[in-house]
């Protein structure tokens, strides 16, 4: 079964002159082990798409199934929930905060939590994507692609089901970039996670095992 | 984390605090300026305030106050000294051919009532006599000389120190054990003397309810708890005012802090956003933001408090002579005030940005940033 799915979603804005339709009736989903690669022109809902995967925004009209679960009306602090336990990010411009370690920005999203192991796993993770040694550097003393490769272990910290990631590899080379983009491939099937990324980059639609094409709101 | 946060702009977190240090040393100090006031004006009034004079009123039966009503009033007054007296005029006659007119009292227990500059002050007088000064000098007595007194003779046992302040009359006093007015059946007059001002005002209000019914004056009874009241007042009225100043400089600072946390939550926009879509909680939002406000409020208002302890410890010096007295409680907690003013303050002011922050929707968030 899927893990993560849109059925007929629409997603309205009202600005003051126009109503604009940023996603047209859009149905899509994503299986655990499977790399989706979202893509599409500047402007054709790709980011829009990303926000009700992450459950970051609600849909005008439609529905969003999560592990099965109808989770359309969850308000607000629902949707936290789900996206603390099942959900992990990343960021074109990795978003690490500046004054914490490596380690302790991967502890971040569960830094509020009275859980002892989350240290441990934190190191753990950060040894898996190759950065065992850099646990107490912070990120300005990080390259680009090494602080991605801490936001990943950061995005795994909670143990999700779904990856999400907004141009991953937009902000850095391509050598670079194919490190992480093995590294997600690696996670995705050692984690068994569905991972759902959106791009420009034709390199990161090598690693898809399907690709999804948005023009204007609609998935073609 | 919220410590970390604080250290990234240092020269911005640094003006909050000083705005609170500020803030904080002008209540504190202030406060302590109107309690070392107060004190000074008290200690000026020689104390009398806790004194209380009970004669007899218009509507009494017998000369004066009797055995029965003095032992009456102690009863009455439990923890409270009380002093019957005896007085009466007489004209004293030295052999250097000097004479002086003096107030005779008699009293078995001088000790409270005078200050000797020269002999031991009796608990209990029984044989001797207490002279004033400036009259033993008029005459020419010494210590050890003997006094007539209807005639009885008593022995100078001490001066008694001429009085500043409120209370003295500056005319000659002859202070004689109580047997020697024997002749009189009644007490003159009865002087109480209690813990503090308060305690005096209040033991005579339980005297006039007890002997007074109606308009019916049995016992007067005289306090300077209008004095002390006048005082009191002032010095509230002062402290109060005081304390303003004060609060307004503690709100400049509150506004200071308030537009602290609101450019650094809006400067962290971005960060909040990516904090919220990896599932940090609203709740968990809002408590970093407060605990980054009650930071600078609790190290604010320490440093504040230190700084008051100095300026108390000066003040109390210079206004009542004793910079230990800025230890007291009664001034001293004018720096926990000061503490807490500067908490409440930082955290009231850091509700706002906190809550603006928690509330803001994850993908504006992400998008402004």
């Amino acid at each position: 079964m899927s893990v993560i799915q849109l059925r007929d979603v629409v997603k309205r804005y009202n600005t003051e002159a126009e109503t604009i339709e940023a996603l047209k009736n859009v149905d899509f989903y994503a299986n655990r082990g499977e790399m989706v690669v979202v893509t599409g022109p500047s402007g054709s809902g790709k980011s829009t798409m990303l926000n009700m995967i992450g459950l970051l925004d609600t849909p005008t009209t439609g529905e969003i199934f999560l592990d099965g679960r109808n989770i359309t009306d969850f308000d607000e602090d629902e949707r936290t929930e789900e996206r603390r336990s099942q959900l992990g990010f990343v960021f074109q411009d990795f978003h690490l905060l500046p004054m914490l370690t490596a380690e302790e920005n991967v502890e971040l999203p569960s830094m509020w939590d009275t859980d002892v192991d989350r240290r441990e796993r934190a190191s753990d993770l950060l040894e898996r994507v190759g950065l065992g040694d850099r646990l107490t550097h912070t990120p300005d003393e990080l390259s680009g692609g090494q602080q991605q490769r801490v936001a990943i272990a950061r995005s795994l910290i909670n143990e999700p089901d779904i990856l999400l990631a907004d141009e991953p590899t937009g902000n850095l080379d391509q050598d670079t970039g194919k490190t992480v983009l093995d590294e997600i491939t690696r996670l995705k099937q050692e984690e068994n996670i569905a991972v759902v990324s959106i791009t420009h980059d034709e390199q990161l639609v090598e690693y898809a095992d399907r690709v999804v094409r948005i023009v204007d709101g609609v998935v073609q | 984390m919220a410590w970390r946060n604080l250290g990234r702009n240092r020269t911005r977190t640094a003006l909050a605090v000083l705005g609170i240090v500020v803030g904080v040393i002008a209540i504190a100090s202030l406060g302590m300026a109107g309690v070392a006031l107060e004190q000074q004006a008290t200690s000026s009034l020689g104390g009398l305030t806790d004194q209380a004079t009970i004669s007899p009123g218009e509507d009494i039966d017998t000369d004066g106050i009797t055995d029965a009503q003095a032992e009456t009033i102690r009863d009455l007054l439990p923890g409270v000294t009380v002093i019957p007296q005896k007085t009466n005029f007489t004209e004293l006659s030295a052999r250097n051919g000097e004479e002086a007119n003096v107030q005779v009292t008699g009293l078995t227990n001088p000790a409270p009532l005078y200050d000797l500059s020269v002999g031991t002050e009796p608990t209990r007088l029984e044989t001797g006599a207490l002279i004033s000064e400036s009259t033993a000098q008029t005459l020419g007595l010494e210590i050890g000389d003997p006094i007539e007194y209807e005639g009885q003779l008593f022995r100078i046992r001490g001066f008694i120190a001429s009085q500043s302040g409120f209370g003295s009359d500056g005319g000659g006093e002859l202070v004689l054990p109580l047997s020697a007015l024997n002749q009189q059946d009644d007490y003159n007059s009865v002087t109480i003397i209690a813990e503090d001002g308060d305690a005096a005002t209040e033991a005579a209000t339980t005297i006039e309810e007890h002997f007074n019914e109606d308009d019916d004056e049995v016992l007067s009874v005289t306090t300077y708890a209008s004095v002390q009241e006048n005082i009191s007042s002032f010095t509230d009225t002062l402290e109060l005012a005081l304390l303003g100043i004060g609060s307004i400089s503690l709100f400049v600072a509150s506004v200071a802090i308030l537009n602290v946390m609101l450019m650094s939550t809006i400067e962290r926009r971005g960060e909040i956003g990516v904090l919220r879509a990896v599932g940090v909680r609203r709740g968990e939002i809002l408590r970093m933001i407060l605990t980054e406000a009650a930071f600078l409020g609790v190290v604010g208002g320490l440093v504040g408090a230190a700084g008051s302890l100095v300026v108390g410890v000066v003040m109390f010096n210079v206004l009542a002579g004793d910079p230990a007295l800025a230890l007291a409680w009664s001034s001293s907690r004018y720096l926990l005030y000061g503490f807490i003013f500067a908490l409440v303050a930082s955290i009231l002011s850091g509700i706002y940005p906190a809550w603006k922050a928690a509330n803001k929707s994850p993908v504006d968030a992400l998008r402004g940033s």
